[in-house]
């Protein structure tokens, strides 16, 4: 049990711009989520409003930052083969038919009481502990060919499973969060470069590997196919939706796009909350979120360079990669540069086990940077 | 690996992440700031427009709602998807089963149905409800309906001339339909409406409203019961005498008002499409004929209201042949010397053609120009003629004897029922009318008819005279005994014309009429019936008197016109 004394003590060394980065980005995001459902005065989509949701999952959320904030990330650690196993043995749950709960083509959801559960989630966290807690290990050799293989199947099991879902965007963050964690883990570039050409090599198989969808997706995006009123629907309407916002935006609950429905009404409050943001808010809006969540890597990244602790500098790099991978894949395909994939914006979108996941995330950077040396 | 080393790749990864978040700023500054309204295409269209059609106003006779004459009616078409038609390979199916239920025409319907490029083509148009419900039960893809609006006649031939008909496009293409058709059409609304990203119209983001404004009803002065029987009357003329054509025309004395007018051979309004030009014809306004003896009237009206001559003056009728200008001129019956009250009874030719010398051709001509020939009478239908009244300049030495008896000239129905109206109106010659008014949905009466004079071309002293006169026509020895009213006072003038034919004239076809109105002492109504080219008989007191009576008698009778001094005259005679 923690004292009272303890708790203050640990309150004076938070790091408060993380806090209210968080508390902005987390305003910001039920307020567009309301936007994105709004049709007009006092109609909403469905029963239960989906910010009012979106409220609860980030008062869960906030909870859920300062318990693990408070708590001793080491601890964690120890606990990190085992949290990774549950992680595993639900992505294994979650593909049998009849427990998974399959939504647009994908099967991703566990059903639970009162809500559903994305475990795909939790486990980008699972995996991150598990690997920060192998690669600090002083036992382990990172110029040892074995230990890179290892890392790469702890990382290559969680890979394939989500890609069966298939929730193919949530897959592709392990890659460069694996890439930045083995980076500063210290394994040589060398071996680095090496990861990178194979993994090149095997895009094609990738590729043939894909759903009609998926690849129809790249099309739209390599501008082989435009399909205006098909796949590359979404794209084209969320590029004008943020065109159309100008400098400072049609004003909220303004957006045409978004509250005349031509902005797909299944996604704007999930995968596509930044083209809502840009249309309403305009260049201002876009551009200020981009800085909050700027604001956000680049503390996690002070945290990283400020401790001494291998495993929290891990940890820490860790969840400022998957916030970028996310922050980056969504926005890029929000404005037409990445193919569309469902990966949905930390912090903004709605979404309950991503809010709580994203929390968990940064309650840990929080974590490490509260025990970081005194000295620092 | 040491610290320092660490500590580099961390702070590469930490400028590696700001870049790219920066490289993502400068995307999205692009994006908003290069306008989205570039992209403005088929994804783009975010309104929709529709227009709303509207009710074409009814046609009503004088007294109003009751008489409905043209009116408006929801019917369907049935449309067909070519391609899916013919992609489904159900042409011959569909051309069977919707032929059993309406008539189409096969081949042009096929010949619609196999252009797999298009994705509309009529099958059959206006069609009624029964037959919606049983195409829709036939079930087959790519069998569409269309709701239209079918303009009705429900009388069918019923007053057919003046009514005129609209087209398929709903234009109104004669008769009252055209020239009323800017009132009766009404204009369609349009709106335009936002959709949104389904395509669903947002009511609330209207961004185009235009009212539709529906189609005004046309009040006519055709009273459809005196119209009913002069049709009736002039089905009979055809009937017995088989002529080319005839007309018929009733004109109120005081206002110019047209009660009633007809026209043989008439046509169904709702099957326009089948009938010829020449039965599309309005034939009291439409075509010219030499109006023969009627024309009399003018002539002596004139010399009267000159003083040249006076009822009573007395001129040598030649003994029925007279040669004038080196061209004879006869009377149907030879004649010593007659009054000119006994020229306008029996009609002398020689008569008429002496009282014209009289007054002499620049006077004859100023009073026809006044009487309204050779010009429209500005009746308010199209197609009205001018009438043939060359300019006295042109006359050759003969053409005054001629003229005056109503050859060499030619008028229309409606100016040689307004010469006897003019008389019959004290003088004032009116203009004639078929549009009483034009009251839009709203109650609101958009134009109204007041009664116009023309010209005042002889006085209310010689206007008495003529009546007398004319009058007398009637009586026994009249040419128009015929005309005669049991109970009525009857005023009028009969007409037998030879044909112009050949730079000659017939023998053979005439024009047979009788022009004149009722009462003869008060005169209410004028009427003018024109008989063309009737098969066996072909004198105006034969032919077209009768018809004349049996309207006048229905007339006064439906119109109650008051029968001042009626019994002690008629009753004597």
């Amino acid at each position: 049990m923690m004292r009272i004394g303890a708790i203050g003590a640990r309150l004076q060394r938070i790091s408060w711009i993380m806090v209210l980065t968080i508390a902005a980005l987390m305003v910001i995001g039920i307020m567009f989520v309301y936007s994105a459902e709004y049709v007009s005065s006092g109609e909403w989509e469905s029963s239960v409003p989906k910010y009012q949701r979106q409220i609860m999952w980030a008062l869960a959320g906030i909870v859920c930052y300062f318990c693990v904030a408070a708590m001793d990330y080491h601890r964690l650690g120890k606990l990190s083969g085992w949290i990774y196993l549950i992680g595993i043995l639900l992505l294994i749950v979650v593909l049998v038919p009849g427990v998974g709960v399959k939504k647009y083509g994908a099967q991703r959801w566990i059903r639970l009481p009162f809500f559903t559960m994305q475990p795909s989630e939790l486990v980008k966290l699972a995996v991150l502990l598990a690997l920060a807690q192998y690669m600090s290990r002083p036992d382990v050799d990172l110029r040892n060919m074995r230990t890179v293989l290892i890392v790469l199947a702890l990382i290559g099991l969680p890979f394939v499973l989500i890609a069966r879902q298939p929730d193919l965007g949530t897959a592709m963050v392990l890659v460069p969060f694996a890439f930045v964690m083995m980076l500063i883990a210290g394994v040589q570039v060398r071996v680095l470069v090496t990861i990178v050409v194979i993994g090149l090599m095997l895009v094609p198989v990738a590729w043939f590997n894909m759903d009609d969808y998926q690849q129809d997706r790249i099309r739209v995006f390599l501008g082989i196919d435009q399909d205006p009123l098909g796949t590359g629907w979404t794209k084209i309407q969320s590029k004008l939706a943020v065109g159309s916002g100008a400098l400072v935006g049609k004003g909220f609950l303004r957006g045409t796009q978004n509250i005349l429905g031509f902005l797909p009404r299944s996604v704007a409050p999930t995968d596509f909350i930044y083209s809502v943001i840009a249309e309403e808010r305009g260049f201002i809006g876009s551009a200020s979120v981009l800085i909050l969540f700027a604001i956000l890597i680049v503390c996690g990244m002070r945290t990283a360079l400020l401790t001494r602790d291998k495993f929290g500098r891990l940890l820490a790099v860790g969840v400022v990669t998957i916030l970028f991978a996310h922050t980056f894949v969504n926005i890029a395909m929000t404005i037409g540069l990445m193919p569309i994939t469902g990966l949905p914006l930390p912090l903004l979108s709605y979404g309950g086990t991503f809010t709580i996941s994203t929390m968990a995330g940064l309650g840990l950077l929080q974590s490490v940077y509260i025990r970081r040396p005194r000295n620092a | 690996m040491n610290d320092g080393q660490i500590r580099r790749r961390c702070l590469l990864v930490t400028v590696f992440f700001t870049c790219v978040l920066m490289g993502l700023g400068s995307r999205l500054a692009l994006l908003h700031f290069r306008a989205g309204s570039q992209r403005v295409g088929l994804v783009d269209r975010k309104t929709i427009e529709q227009t709303v059609r509207v009710r074409r106003g009814a046609i009503v006779d004088c007294i109003g709602r009751d008489g409905i004459l043209a009116i408006d009616l929801s019917v369907h078409d049935v449309c067909a998807d070519p391609q899916v038609i013919s992609r489904n390979g159900t042409v011959d199916q569909l051309l069977e089963q919707v032929g059993k239920i309406v008539d189409i025409e096969r081949d042009r319907v096929r010949a619609r149905l196999v252009r797999e490029d298009r994705r509309f083509a009529y099958v059959a148009r206006f069609v009624r409800d029964p037959v919606v419900r049983e195409v829709r039960t036939l079930g087959m893809e790519g069998v569409f309906f269309e709701e239209a609006l079918r303009r009705h006649y429900p009388h069918h031939n019923f007053m057919c001339h003046v009514l005129g008909f609209t087209n398929l496009e709903g234009k109104g293409c004669a008769g009252i339909e055209q020239s009323c058709d800017r009132f009766l059409r009404g204009s369609s609304g349009l709106y335009e409406t936002e959709v949104d990203g389904r395509r669903h119209r947002r009511y609330d983001r209207r961004t185009l409203h235009i009212a539709p404004q529906h189609g005004a009803n046309v009040h006519l002065t055709i009273d459809q019961q005196l119209q009913y029987m002069a049709e009736r009357a002039l089905d009979r003329v055809v009937e017995q005498h088989a002529p080319l054509s005839c007309h018929v025309i009733i004109q109120r004395v005081a206002t110019g008002e047209i009660l009633a007018m007809v026209s043989r051979p008439g046509y169904d309004l709702n099957d326009y499409r089948n009938v010829s030009a020449g039965d599309r014809l309005n034939r009291s306004i439409g075509i010219v004929f030499e109006p023969g003896s009627t024309l009399k009237a003018a002539t002596v009206a004139a010399a009267l209201n000159e003083g040249v001559v006076t009822p009573d003056s007395r001129f040598f009728c030649e003994n029925g042949l007279w040669s004038a200008f080196g061209r004879p001129l006869r009377d149907s019956h030879g004649y010593g010397e007659l009054t000119v009250r006994d020229i306008v009874k029996k009609s002398s030719n020689i008569g008429s053609a002496k009282i014209a010398i009289r007054l002499g051709k620049s006077r004859l001509a100023r009073y026809l120009s006044d009487f309204g020939l050779g010009q429209r009478t500005g009746i308010d239908l199209p197609g009205e003629e001018h009438g043939i009244l060359h300019p006295v300049g042109k006359w050759p030495g003969i053409a005054i004897t001629r003229i005056s008896i109503g050859q060499g000239v030619a008028v229309t129905g409606i100016q040689l029922l307004g010469v006897y109206c003019t008389i019959a109106n004290e003088g004032v010659r009116m203009r004639p009318y078929v549009i009483k008014k034009v009251v839009d949905p709203d109650g609101n009466v958009l134009r109204s008819t007041r009664p116009e004079v023309l010209s005042r071309p002889i006085t209310p002293r010689t206007a008495g005279q003529m009546r007398d006169m004319l009058e007398r026509v009637t009586e026994k020895g009249g040419t128009g005994r015929r005309a005669a009213v049991e109970g009525v006072r009857v005023a009028g003038k009969t007409g037998t014309a030879q044909k112009p034919e050949h730079g000659g004239y017939s023998e053979t076809n005439f024009v047979a009429s009788f022009v004149g109105f009722v009462p003869a002492d008060a005169p209410e109504i004028g009427i003018l019936v024109v008989v063309d080219d009737p098969a066996e008989e072909y004198y105006g007191g034969l032919v077209a008197a009768p018809a004349f009576r049996e309207i006048a008698a229905e007339a006064v009778r439906y119109l109650d016109i008051s029968a001042s001094g009626v019994e002690l005259a008629g009753r004597t005679r």
